[in-house]
């Protein structure tokens, strides 16, 4: 992990990979905002919403879709990186193209880079565009990937953010430093984390890392001056974390750390499986479950308050 | 308690959804036979004893449950034949009103013949449609492909007329104005006071007959049940005929008496009330603090009227009724704004009509809310929620917009601090402004086709204007942009010789009498509406299709001149022959260079720079009543037929497609930044552009509205939509169909996004078995 908040010299050089900015976006926070989906995550988690997130470089995405059959980028690969199929055609990503001409020159666009890369200030002339939308209550949100794995990036677009005034909030799994966590808080007005599951051994199988240093964050956030801008979240993932015993836990663990945390369960989303189509990728449920109804939704919600938390949050 | 709708309502509502609806030629009848009688007299005159005897002999029925009586015929919603404005049109399509594409209606045998035989022969030469194409038929058509000219065929609608001094006076306290004006004036103006003084004999006799035909009904055995609403119902109509309205119900019955009475006059497509919680609301207060009425029964009332509202629409000929599907005929009712010192404006009675709208979910009135900075959370919540349930209404206009902008036009500020909307999203002053709104359509992307190769149309081949030069001998894009200009000028000074000769036709063929006599200025100069008696004399032209233009002009500038990607004769070659092998072309033309809509500053700029020096050079022209021209930008349903007129274009459109709908929006699914990035880019657009009315459509799925935080979002949306001073906005819930439909034609469904996953996704790229996961999930009743 590169995660170490170096002072930097000339912040205006810094530069951040950005897979996503998505204006007028409605589920991130309140009001209206501009979500940034900076890439890149140290974690695995095998239900992963966002999995387009998680590799930290550019890589070239071929849709199917729009694709024309033209066979306008064969003219301009050199290296067998593109090659053809009897529909459309194959890639090979790691063959040395000038793969900026070749998806410059795909005329529908059935070729792109899955992220771009951003200057500070440019992310701020982006950001800009969408101020006299943000009113009162609405803002920017950092999401990802996990936002604190472009730590020092991610510090400096928040500072430009807070000078020209706009709500900010991130998204993240305190998977990082405390110190770099510390710094960057300073600069956020609404955080949601992530906590998926307490069971160490069960973390690590799920999400691919030990969890001790994202419960120690946990420990800190909660009782720092920070802990009533925290909202906690807990997706419900079929037999992986919505499971009595690590609701309980969950819930547990939050309130002895702070009674008045806010906590919201996430209702599980089957929409991210056709993700994984375009990646190649297997998705962790072969057969795709369906979202939890009300009913079941409510004996969720029970356990968690019989731990005693008062602010749960139900959409 | 919550506000119910009642079972009265219901009724009435059921029983005029079955009710078919008919031509119907027995205004025809009487007006002809009116028009032999008085042969050797002037026209106002002549139109003034048709309207008045068609006041007193036109057929007429109530239903027993109404609490509002009226209409132009005794069977609901049908379609008048009106000689005056044209019937060669009938005389070719009669046959095929009950089969043709657009508002169909039923006709009856025995009305062709009598029509054929009796009516269709005297009025040869005679109707407005006659006499405009005999001066300037074939100049109109000459240039149609670029100047739409419309109101050929009939008379002039769009008006809002003066509500508050109709309530205040009514026709008895007319009678007497024009009575006095009349004692003292000569020539054209006697005649014209005389012709006013006919029509509203006619008018108070015509509410007379209501009353003796409901005293009639009330007596019959089967109408025990409704016998005592009708007989007060009779009463209010009697009253009207000698005094003001006092009650609430009163004031309600009055004002449908008016538009019954203007449709009647004129058959004209949209006469508005206009902002009816300002001139009704002394009478409701008064009811409420009195005690005569309850909030519901008020409500009651209201929904009655809003149901008269649905049962006159228009009978178009069938391609005006492609222009304007679905015959609007655009009762507008505006609701809330700012008074006429600035001061936010709005009361119960706005609340109670965006309820009747909650409730009844029917196509009329067009309700429309103005929003300002300060209208408040209690108001614009309200709209949100009745938007939310799906009908397409209410629609917003900004005052932050539009009083500035009329205002520029030379409206005083009270005036303009007063507008309403009149049609779809027309603006105009409240009761004295004749805006003509509905003058021309001019296509600046067929212009444009002209420009591009060298005067001649591309779908005929043949020559139609001067040869400025083509795409293959512009040197470069500042060539075009001159050429371009050329050509506008051109078929500017053709249309506005057009529009002369069809706004003199109706001064001589049309004048409007009972019109005049609710429009102020007419009665106090004694001149007639369509001769510019009223206060304010506008003439509206709609520029077609910005969204278009800005994205051809973005595509030659920067792919053909800048980055040198295309060729000039290259392209050039692909528009004549629409992309014929030339998909690479295509494509590029539409992925590699930025669209309008996008919040793009140099594309949006380049549409907004041209609308702009039409509209400049449009002000150097005086209209025949004596204003000013002014532009707007809406189409309706003209985005199809304005489509089909215009070859392959540079934004990689494809030959005779529809053009963008609405009139401010990007062209369908072109705008794939999402809603805010459309509101900067219409922002763009200088609010002095849309004066006679500007028109976004946007569509968001119901799950937006979902929720009280989903309002609160949305409620910000609309704030910042006031903020960034964009005219006007309605909205359209995505329903099951939108979605299948953006299956079968992902092309024009590229910008629909869906909550996904972690966030939001472009539908049409999602995978089938993704997309038909969210149709199931978009079961708009479900909510």
């Amino acid at each position: 992990m590169k995660l170490s908040l170096e002072p930097v010299m000339n912040p205006s050089k810094l530069t951040g990979n950005v897979f996503d900015i998505k204006r007028f976006a409605l589920h991130d926070g309140h009001g209206l905002r501009t979500t940034v989906f900076l890439k890149g995550c140290p974690l695995h988690c095998c239900w992963c919403q966002n999995p387009e997130g998680i590799a930290s470089t550019k890589q070239v995405l071929y849709f199917a879709n729009s694709c024309i059959n033209c066979k306008t980028c064969l003219a301009y690969s050199k290296n067998g990186g593109i090659t053809s199929q009897e529909k459309g055609i194959k890639l090979c990503r790691e063959k040395t193209e000038d793969w900026d001409t070749i998806i410059n020159m795909c005329p529908t666009n059935a070729l792109q880079y899955d992220s771009k890369t951003y200057t500070v200030n440019q992310l701020i002339t982006e950001l800009k565009k969408d101020l006299v939308f943000f009113q009162s209550d609405g803002g920017v949100t950092f999401s990802g990937g996990e936002p604190l794995y472009q730590a020092p990036f991610l510090l400096e677009s928040l500072k430009a953010c807070k000078q020209a005034n706009m709500h900010t909030a991130i998204e993240t799994t305190l998977y990082a430093k405390k110190e770099i966590i510390e710094e960057i808080f300073t600069y956020v007005d609404l955080i949601y984390v992530d906590l998926k599951i307490l069971d160490s051994k069960n973390h690590q199988r799920y999400v691919g890392a030990k969890n001790d240093g994202i419960l120690d964050n946990f420990r800190y956030l909660l009782t720092s001056i920070h802990k009533d801008k925290v909202i906690v979240r807990t997706p419900l993932i079929p037999q992986m974390t919505a499971t009595k015993e690590n609701i309980e836990q969950i819930a547990k663990f939050l309130f002895h750390l702070y009674p008045d945390v806010h906590y919201e369960l996430l209702n599980y989303n089957p929409l991210a499986k056709a993700k994984y189509e375009y990646l190649d990728g297997t998705y962790c449920f072969s057969e795709n479950p369906k979202p939890y109804n009300d009913e079941q939704l409510q004996k969720f919600y029970d356990i968690v308050l019989q731990q005693g938390i008062k602010h749960l949050i139900i959409e | 308690m919550e506000l119910q709708q009642t079972k009265r309502i219901q009724i009435l509502k059921d029983k005029m959804m079955q009710e078919e609806r008919y031509v119907s030629i027995e205004q025809a009848r009487i007006i002809t036979d009116t028009y032999k009688q008085h042969e050797d007299q002037p026209i106002i005159l002549k139109r003034a004893h048709a309207l008045k005897a068609s006041l007193e002999k036109m057929e007429i029925g109530i239903e027993p449950e109404e609490l509002i009586v009226g209409n132009r015929t005794k069977g609901v919603r049908a379609g008048v034949v009106f000689p005056e404005g044209g019937c060669s049109w009938v005389d070719k399509e009669f046959e095929s009103l009950p089969t043709r594409p657009q508002d169909t209606f039923q006709i009856r045998k025995a009305d062709i013949k009598e029509f054929r035989e009796v009516i269709l022969p005297y009025w040869q030469g005679k109707t407005l449609e006659d006499v405009v194409t005999s001066r300037g038929g074939k100049q109109i058509k000459e240039i149609a492909k670029v100047a739409k000219i419309n109101q050929t065929d009939h008379a002039q609608g769009h008006i809002c007329p003066d509500c508050q001094t109709w309530l205040a006076k009514g026709p008895a306290g007319l009678y007497e104005q024009a009575r006095k004006a009349h004692a003292k004036a000569t020539g054209d103006h006697a005649q014209f006071y005389e012709s006013v003084i006919l029509v509203l004999e006619g008018a108070m006799h015509f509410m007379q007959r209501y009353h003796d035909l409901l005293v009639q009904e009330a007596q019959k055995p089967e109408n025990e049940k409704n016998k005592e609403s009708m007989l007060t119902v009779a009463t209010i109509c009697e009253n009207l005929t000698k005094r003001p309205a006092q009650s609430f119900h009163e004031a309600l019955q009055a004002t449908w008496f008016l538009f019954v009475i203007l449709q009647m006059e004129s058959n004209a497509s949209s006469f508005s009330p206009g902002r009816m919680d300002v001139f009704l609301y002394p009478y409701y207060q008064k009811d409420i603090l009195q005690g005569v009425i309850t909030k519901q029964e008020a409500l009651e009332l209201i929904e009655a009227l809003w149901l008269k509202f649905n049962q006159i629409v228009y009978l178009r000929n069938k391609n005006g009724a492609k222009y304007f599907a679905g015959f609007p005929i655009g009762f507008n009712v505006a609701v809330g704004g700012q008074d006429v010192d600035g001061k936010p404006y709005e009361n119960e009675l706005s609340h109670l009509f965006l309820q009747a709208q909650e409730h009844l979910g029917l196509p009329q009135p067009n309700l429309s809310v103005r929003l300002h900075k300060n209208t408040s959370d209690a108001l614009l919540k309200h709209a949100i929620r009745v938007v939310a349930k799906g009908s397409g209404m209410p629609q917003f206009f900004n005052d932050e917009s539009i009083i500035d902008a009329m205002m520029d036009l030379g409206i005083s500020q009270k005036d303009a601090r007063n507008y309403a909307i009149v049609g779809c999203v027309e603006l105009t002053t409240s009761g004295n402004g004749l805006g003509w709104s509905d003058s021309a359509m001019f296509n600046f992307n067929k212009a444009l086709e002209l420009t591009l190769n060298h005067g001649t149309c591309l779908l005929s081949k043949q020559v139609m204007s001067p040869d400025f030069g083509g795409l293959d001998t512009y040197t470069s894009y500042e060539e075009l942009e001159i050429a371009y200009e050329k050509m506008l000028d051109y078929y500017i000074d053709k249309m506005i010789a057009c529009i002369e000769i069809v706004e003199q036709a109706h001064m001589d063929i049309l004048p409007s009498p009972f019109l005049s006599s609710v429009m102020d200025a007419c009665l106090d100069k004694g001149v007639d509406v369509t001769a510019g008696g009223a206060h304010y004399n506008l003439n509206g032209i709609q520029m077609i299709q910005i969204a278009n233009l800005a994205d051809s002009l973005a595509a030659i500038k920067k792919l053909v001149y800048t980055d040198k990607r295309i060729k000039q004769e290259e392209l050039l070659h692909a528009l004549q022959h629409n992309f014929e092998n030339a998909e690479v072309l295509r494509q590029t033309l539409l992925h590699k260079v930025d669209k309008y809509g996008n919040d793009v500053a140099w594309v949006d700029e380049l549409g907004a720079r041209w609308a702009r020096k039409f509209r400049s050079k449009l002000r150097n022209f005086t209209n025949v009543r004596g204003g000013p021209y002014h532009t707007g930008m809406y189409t309706v349903s003209a985005h199809v037929p304005m489509g089909e007129n215009v070859g392959a274009s540079p934004d990689g459109r494809l030959s005779q497609t529809p053009l963008a709908d609405g009139g401010m929006s990007a062209v369908y699914g072109r705008d794939i930044n999402g809603p805010t990035a459309v509101l900067k880019s219409v922002s763009r657009l200088d609010n002095e552009l849309t004066t006679n009315g500007g028109l976004l459509n946007m569509k968001f799925l119901p799950e937006f509205f979902k929720n009280e935080a989903g309002v609160d979002k949305f409620a910000s949306f609309m704030r910042s939509f006031v903020q960034l001073e964009i005219p006007h906005i309605q909205f359209n819930v995505v329903r099951k169909e939108d979605l299948l439909a953006a299956i079968a034609q992902p092309e024009k469904y590229r910008s629909l996004t869906v909550r996904v996953a972690g966030y939001t996704a472009y539908f049409t790229e999602l995978a089938g078995e993704l997309q038909n996961e969210i149709i199931a999930r978009t079961s708009y009743e479900s909510i």
